[in-house]
C-alpha cells in the first residue's frame, strides 16, 4: 500500500546495484588483468588476514570516534549555550550553519588551503610570527589530527542544529521545578536535559557514525591516505582496491565487510542508549 | 526568561568567537576568488591585494556554470520532490505497523546507507547504459532518490510516531479510507517534520558529487562535477576552482538563510519521541 | 488544494524536463565525445579539436588527471560506445592496450602518413606509442623534467647548476634557509611521487625492474639511490609529502625554494607575472646524471567506439599538425621536430634549449601496464620511509613483495 512506490524504487536503483556489488564481491574479478573467475569467500579471506585491513580498520575507528566524539561534545556545549542566549540566536545559527551547507568535496579544497605546508594561511601565519609549525598535512600524526578536524569542522553544525532544536522541546515545567530545587546550569544539563532529548541523541549519533565510516571526499583532497598509509581509511583503501589496483572483487568484499561493521556499530549504540527502555526504537 | 547580563554578554562573545573560527576556511576562500594566482598562494597571507573579478566572471560567463546551474535546480527539485513524496509514504506505512518486522525492515533499509558509495559507481554506471539513460536527467534523478530513502524514511517514521493514537481511531471511526487518514490526519501533523526532510534532502541532491561524475554527461552536468574538473596541473585553475566553489555555495547559502526558521522548528517538532 | 495535489502538480513539472532530452536525443546526430586530462597544453589541443574538421561536432570534457581516469575506466570496462577518444599517457596507454579498450592505429597510421606528414612526430615521441608492435595513439604532447633553479642567487653565490647528485645534495644545502627551502620535491603519492622518484632509481640505482618484470628496485644500488632521496629531502620545502606537482610550481614561484626539478610544462609560467614572483629569474639546465624522466600524451581512439575510426583519426591528425601546435609551442615539449628545431621559437622560449637537451637523455616509465598499480605499493612505501615510519630497506622490500604479488596475480612470472 503506502510502501509499495518507495519499494519499487529501491528495489530497482539500489538493491540490483547493491545485490551486483554484493555478487562480485564473490568473484576475483580485476580489470586489469582481464580476470573473472569464481572464487568464493576467497576475497573476504585474503582481506581478513591482511594486516593492511586491520590496520585501516583501526585507524578508521579511532578517526570516527575522535571525530564524533568531538563533534558531539562540541555540538552539545554549543546548542546548549544557544539555548541560553536571548538573542542573535537566528543570526548565529545561521552563519554556524554554513559548513555543512557547503559540497564536502568543496569543503575539503578550503580546508586544503588553510592547512597546506608554507603558504596554507595557518602555516603562513606561522611562519610570519616567526613560529615554525609542524606539517599539517604531510606529518603521520598531524594528518590525522587534520582529517579529524575537517570532518569535524563539516558536521559540528548539523550536531549543533539537531540538539538545539532538541533541547528546546524539554518540558518546561521540569526545569522549572529543578531550577526550583536550586539546579545550577550543568546540572540542568546533564541531568535534566540530556537524558529527556535521548532519543534523539541517538539518532544525530547513529547518522554521524554511519557518515563518518563512509568519510571519503575530504580525506581524499586532503592527504589522499598518505603520508604513507597514516591516513588510510577503510574507505580509502576501498577507492584505492577499485580504482588504481583495479581488482574489483576485492574491493566489493571490503565494502560488504564495511557494511556488517557500521551496522554491528550501529546496533551497539542502539543497545546501549536503550539499555532500560527497550520498545522505544 | 530573563539572565543577567553578566553571564550573556561573555556567552554572546564566546559563541561569537566560535563562529569566526568556523567561518575562517569560507571567508578564505572568498577572499581568495578574487586574488590573482600570484598574490592567492603568498608567503605570508596577504590580507590586502588588488582585487580581480576576472575569475568569477570567467566561471559563470565563459565556463557557463550558469548552465550547470540549471541542470544543478532540475536535479535536485525533482529528487527533493519524489523523494519526500514516496519516502513519506513509506514511513506512513512503517509507522502504522509497530511490529518487529517493521523495525526489521527499517534497519534493513538504514543499512542500505552503510555500503561505500564508490563501489556502488560502477553497477550504477552498468545499469545507466544497459537502459540507456546516461547523460538524461532521470539516471541521476532516480539514483538520488535511492540513495535518498533511508534517511528520508528514518526521519519522517520518526515524526509521524508522534501522531497520537486517538486521532487515528477518530478518523476510523469517521468512515475515512486508509489514503484520507493519511492525507487528512496525519500529513497536518507532521507538515514541519515534511520542511526538515525536504531541506536536508535538497542539500544531499544539490551536493552529490560522484554519483553525478558517473552518470551525467555535458549536457547534464551538475555544479560538484563541473568544479571538480578544475583544480589540477595549473594553479591558474586553483583560483578559478575559488571563485566556482564561492558561486557554488551561494545559491544554497540564501536558501538555506530563509529556511533556516523552518528547519529549527521542524526539528524541534520531532524530537521528543525521536 | 490539498497539499497532495499541489505536490503531484510539481513532480508534473519536474518530469517534464525528464523527457526533454528522449526527445533532444532522437533528432541530434551523435557528437563524438572526448574525455581527457586537463591542463593548459591539453586545453590547446581540445580546442583544435574542437575546430579540427568543420561540421562533425566534438564534445570535449577535460578534467584532473585522476578524475578522467577514473571515468575511462568505468566506461571501458562496461564496453560502453563513449567516450570516443580518450587522452592517455605513456603509461596509461599501455593498460588500455593490454586490455583491448582501444584500438591499434598501425592502418590508418600508414593511410595518412604524407597528408599530415605523421613521420615529422620525433622517433622518440613516436616509440612512446608503441607497443607490441603496433602505434596505439597519436601524441599530442611531449614533456620532460628539467632541473629548475634560481639563476639570480646560483649567480650572486657563483655556483653552477649541478653534475651529480652529489653536488645537487651540497647545492641544497648551501642555500637551504627557513623561509626558503634548498629544494622542492614532490612526494605526493601515485603520479608526482613516481615522477621524481623514476629519477632517482633510474640515475642512480639499477632500475624498476629486470627483463622478466621482477623487481630489482630494492637492491643495494635502489637502497643507496632511495637513500640520497631522502637526505635531499631534508632540504625540501615544508609539505613536501604531500606536494603533487602544483604544489611545487607555487613553491618556486612564490620563492620559497630555490631549484628542483619539474615538468617542462611549468616553465612558461614561471616568467607570468600574474602568477609568479620570480619572473626572469628561473634557469633551467638538464637534470643530473641524467635518465630523464620522460614521458608523452597522446589521444587513442576507444575500441567499443560507434563512431568511424578513419573521421576520428583524420580529426586528431589535423588537431596536432606542426602549424597548429606552434601557437601551444611554449606550453609543452613539441612532438614535431620541425617544432623543436625552429630557431624562431627557441629564441622566444627561454626553456627550450634545456628542454631539447633533456628529451636527448630521457627515460620513460617501464613498458609495464600494471606499472601505474604498482606505483601504489612504491609510493606509499617510501613515503612511510621518508617520514619515519620505516626503515628503508624493509619499506623497498616490502614494496618490492607486493609488486611482484601484484603481478603474479597477473599472468607475469610464468
Amino acid at each position: 500500500m503506502f510502501l509499495v512506490p518507495s519499494a519499487i524504487v529501491l528495489l530497482a536503483v539500489m538493491v540490483f546495484p547493491l545485490g551486483y556489488a554484493i555478487y562480485l564481491s564473490l568473484f576475483n574479478y580485476d580489470i586489469g588483468a582481464g580476470i573473472f573467475r569464481f572464487i568464493g569467500l576467497d576475497n573476504y579471506a585474503t582481506l581478513l588476514n591482511e594486516q593492511e585491513f586491520w590496520d585501516s580498520l583501526w585507524r578508521t575507528v579511532v578517526i570516527v570516534a575522535s571525530a564524533v566524539t568531538l563533534e558531539f561534545v562540541t555540538g552539545l556545549l554549543v546548542a546548549y549555550g544557544l539555548y541560553r542566549l536571548t538573542f542573535g540566536v537566528k543570526a548565529l545559527n545561521t552563519l554556524m550553519f554554513m559548513p555543512s551547507i557547503i559540497t564536502p568535496v568543496v569543503a575539503a579544497l578550503f580546508l586544503r588551503w588553510i592547512f597546506i605546508g608554507r603558504w596554507g594561511l595557518l602555516s603562513g601565519l606561522l611562519i610570519s610570527w616567526g613560529i615554525f609549525p609542524p606539517d599539517f598535512l604531510g606529518d603521520p600524526d598531524w594528518a590525522r589530527v587534520t582529517v579529524i578536524l575537517a570532518d569535524a569542522w563539516q558536521f559540528t553544525p548539523f550536531m549543533i542544529l539537531v540538539l538545539y532544536a532538541g533541547l528546546n522541546t524539554v518540558d518546561q515545567s521540569q526545569i522549572e521545578a529543578a531550577q526550583v530545587d536550586g539546579a545550577g546550569p550543568w546540572m540542568l544539563l546533564f541531568r535534566i536535559m540530556v537524558p529527556a532529548i535521548r532519543p534523539l541523541i541517538l539518532f544525530v549519533l547513529a547518522i554521524r557514525v554511519m557518515d563518518a565510516f563512509r568519510f571519503f571526499d575530504q580525506i581524499y583532497v586532503l592527504t589522499a591516505g598518505g603520508p604513507g598509509n597514516a591516513t588510510e581509511t577503510v574507505t580509502i583503501y576501498t577507492y584505492q582496491l577499485a580504482f588504481r589496483l583495479l581488482q574489483i572483487g576485492k574491493a566489493s568484499a571490503l565494502g560488504v565487510i564495511t557494511l556488517l561493521i557500521t551496522a554491528a556499530a550501529i546496533a551497539g549504540i542502539i543497545a546501549t542508549l536503550y539499555r532500560r527502555e527497550r520498545g522505544a526504537f | 526568561m530573563r539572565r543577567p547580563l553578566r553571564t550573556q554578554a561573555p556567552l554572546f562573545l564566546a559563541l561569537c568567537a566560535f563562529t569566526a573560527v568556523t567561518l575562517v576556511p569560507v571567508v578564505w576562500a572568498v577572499l581568495t576568488s578574487f586574488k590573482r594566482p600570484v598574490d592567492a598562494f603568498a608567503v605570508p597571507p596577504e590580507f590586502i591585494f588588488p582585487p580581480t573579478f576576472a575569475f568569477h566572471y570567467e566561471v559563470w560567463v565563459e565556463k557557463g556554470f550558469w548552465r550547470y546551474l540549471i541542470n544543478s535546480a532540475i536535479v535536485s527539485t525533482s529528487v527533493v520532490v519524489i523523494s519526500v513524496s514516496i519516502g513519506t509514504m513509506a514511513a506512513y506505512g512503517l509507522s502504522r505497523l509497530r511490529s518487529k518486522t517493521a523495525r526489521g525492515v527499517l534497519f534493513g533499509i538504514l543499512s542500505m546507507r552503510m555500503f561505500p558509495q564508490i563501489l556502488l559507481a560502477i553497477p550504477f554506471f552498468v545499469l545507466a547504459k544497459m537502459t540507456g539513460l546516461i547523460n538524461t536527467y532521470p539516471a541521476l534523478i532516480f539514483a538520488l532518490i535511492a540513495i535518498n530513502q533511508p534517511f528520508t524514511i528514518w526521519l519522517m517514521r520518526s515524526f509521524f510516531l508522534d501522531v497520537p493514537h486517538e486521532l487515528y481511531e477518530a478518523a476510523e471511526i469517521d468512515g475515512c479510507s486508509a489514503w484520507q487518514v493519511f492525507t487528512r490526519v496525519a500529513l497536518p501533523v507532521v507538515r514541519p517534520g515534511v520542511g526538515v526532510t525536504a531541506l536536508f534532502s535538497l542539500l544531499l541532491a544539490y551536493n552529490e558529487f560522484l554519483l553525478s561524475l558517473v552518470l551525467t554527461g555535458p549536457d547534464t552536468k551538475t555544479l560538484p562535477v563541473a568544479l571538480a574538473e578544475y583544480g589540477a596541473e595549473d594553479i591558474n585553475y586553483w583560483t578559478l576552482s575559488a571563485a566556482a566553489a564561492v558561486g557554488i555555495m551561494l545559491p544554497m547559502v540564501i536558501f538555506m538563510m530563509f529556511m533556516q526558521r523552518h528547519l529549527v522548528r521542524g526539528l524541534a517538532f520531532g524530537a521528543v519521541k525521536g | 488544494m490539498s497539499r497532495f495535489t499541489r505536490r503531484s502538480l510539481l513532480a508534473g513539472a519536474a518530469a517534464s524536463p525528464l523527457a526533454m532530452p528522449f526527445i533532444r536525443a532522437a533528432n541530434a546526430a551523435a557528437p563524438i565525445q572526448l574525455i581527457s586530462h586537463r591542463f593548459p597544453a591539453l586545453e590547446y589541443i581540445a580546442g583544435n579539436i574542437q575546430k579540427a574538421i568543420p561540421g562533425v561536432e566534438v564534445n570535449t570534457q577535460l578534467m584532473p588527471f585522476d578524475k578522467a581516469l577514473e571515468l575511462c575506466t568505468i566506461a571501458f570496462s562496461s564496453k560502453s560506445s563513449t567516450p570516443d577518444i580518450v587522452y592517455a599517457n605513456d603509461s596509461t596507454f599501455l593498460q588500455f592496450a593490454k586490455n583491448g579498450w582501444i584500438r591499434p592505429l598501425d592502418d590508418l597510421w600508414a593511410k595518412y602518413k604524407d597528408e599530415f606528414q605523421l613521420d615529422d612526430f620525433t622517433p622518440t615521441v613516436q616509440k612512446e606509442r608503441s607497443w607490441q608492435g603496433h602505434q596505439w595513439g597519436v601524441p599530442a604532447t611531449a614533456n620532460a623534467m628539467l632541473f629548475f633553479y634560481r639563476k639570480d642567487l646560483f649567480d650572486q653565490a657563483g655556483k653552477q647548476p649541478p653534475a651529480t647528485f652529489a653536488e645537487y645534495l651540497e647545492l641544497a644545502k648551501f642555500f637551504n634557509t627557513p623561509l626558503r627551502a634548498g629544494t622542492i620535491s614532490c612526494q605526493r603519492p601515485v603520479d608526482a611521487a613516481l615522477n621524481e622518484t623514476s629519477w632517482y632509481i633510474n640515475a642512480l640505482g639499477d632500475g624498476w625492474f629486470d627483463s622478466s618484470w621482477h623487481p630489482i628496485f630494492n637492491d643495494a644500488k635502489g637502497v643507496d639511490a632511495i637513500e640520497m632521496l631522502y637526505r635531499i629531502t631534508r632540504y625540501a620545502q615544508p609539505g613536501y609529502t604531500n606536494a603533487a606537482n602544483d604544489e611545487c610550481m607555487i613553491a618556486l614561484q612564490q620563492d620559497t625554494a630555490a631549484m628542483g626539478i619539474q615538468w617542462a610544462t611549468r616553465a612558461l609560467a614561471m616568467d607570468d607575472p600574474n602568477k609568479s614572483r620570480v619572473v626572469d629569474k628561473m634557469a633551467w639546465a638538464v637534470p643530473p646524471q641524467g635518465h630523464v624522466p620522460f614521458g608523452g600524451d597522446g589521444y587513442c581512439i576507444s575500441a567499443f567506439s560507434k563512431q568511424d575510426p578513419d573521421l576520428l583519426f583524420r580529426i586528431l591528425a589535423t588537431a596536432t599538425t606542426a602549424q597548429k601546435m606552434r601557437g601551444a609551442a611554449g606550453l609543452m615539449v613539441p612532438t614535431r621536430s620541425s617544432l623543436l628545431n625552429d630557431q624562431e621559437l627557441i629564441a622566444k622560449y627561454r626553456f627550450f634549449p634545456a628542454a631539447k637537451a633533456a628529451v636527448a637523455v630521457g627515460q620513460g616509465y617501464p613498458r609495464l601496464p600494471e606499472f601505474y598499480a604498482v606505483g601504489q605499493f612504491i609510493t606509499k612505501r617510501i613515503s612511510q620511509y621518508l617520514t619515519g615510519t620505516m626503515q628503508v630497506k624493509p619499506a623497498l622490500d616490502m614494496a618490492a613483495k607486493e609488486t611482484e604479488d601484484f603481478l603474479k596475480g597477473h599472468g607475469y612470472y610464468h
